[in-house]
């Protein structure tokens, strides 16, 4: 079973612009993190940003570009882990742009998530997490149960 | 020298100790009553037992020769903490990006 993230923005801006600002690496560092990005397919890159140890991950997120169709989407890998080349998040990251209103939405995608750790940050990521935390997490853990054991 | 923190996730990572926090959601129950529930040995259901209980997913009650085991929320405010991370990491990059778009759009119509 597989959870994704998903969070719609939208940009009072022409989708042109916003695409300059998810594939210029110079833009990139600005708003997002350090990083060596190309907007190529096959290209591999990383992003950096500060480890947070305790939750296992060295500040790294290793990628490769998957797909590239200018103005309308990006895709990339997105791995991290706590270092030494340990890899315990595999997602896949999705920018689509769409012309809205004289402005676009921006639908940002993280999916695919693999590994029970995973699968549980993808599914409490949903809304309405915040209350009945054991509740859901149960009913949540006895569902990925079943369909584990039902492979 | 100190011991590090049980990663939760770690924890929840082996079936069988995802089937002990199952059970005990059911019902507390002593370590005894839930090793009858498994193929291992009672040593091996103990150690299963001592990582969810250093990961905060469960406390230990001994009770006279018995020792009583409960569901805890600790274990799970730890994955909460990660995810609600998770969460606000996205929420916080758009707004980012959001403003620097409107800030360059300024600039841009202020040079014309």
């Amino acid at each position: 079973m597989q959870r994704d993230i998903i969070q719609n923005w939208f940009l009072p801006h022409p989708p042109e612009m916003v695409w300059q600002f998810l594939t210029d690496t110079e833009l990139l560092k600005h708003w997002f993190m350090e990083n060596n990005f190309k907007p190529v397919i096959g290209h591999q890159f990383t992003f950096h940003s500060k480890p947070k140890i305790k939750m296992g991950f060295d500040g790294n997120i290793y990628c490769e570009v998957l797909e590239v169709i200018p103005e309308k989407r990006l895709t990339f890998t997105w791995k991290g882990g706590p270092g030494n080349g340990k890899i315990t998040l595999e997602s896949v990251v999705t920018w689509t742009l769409t012309p809205q209103d004289n402005g676009t939405m921006l639908l940002l995608e993280h999916t695919g998530f693999k590994g029970v750790k995973n699968y549980i940050i993808s599914m409490v990521l949903d809304k309405g997490w915040r209350t009945g935390v054991k509740k859901r997490f149960m009913a949540s853990f006895q569902q990925y149960e079943y369909e584990t054991t039902r492979r | 020298m100190k011991q590090p923190a049980a990663d939760p996730f770690q924890a929840i990572s082996d079936p069988n100790r995802r089937q002990i926090l199952l059970l005990l959601a059911k019902e507390s129950q002593t370590i005894n009553a839930l090793a009858e529930n498994f193929d291992m040995s009672r040593p091996a259901v103990s150690k299963h037992i001592k990582i969810l209980f250093n990961a905060g997913f469960i406390a230990i009650n001994d009770n006279g020769r018995e020792r009583h085991c409960t569901l805890k929320q600790d274990g799970f405010h730890a994955l909460q903490e990660w995810i609600d991370y998770f969460d606000k990491f996205w929420h916080t990059k758009l707004k980012k990006l959001e403003s620097l778009l409107n800030q360059t759009a300024k600039t841009k119509k202020h040079n014309r």
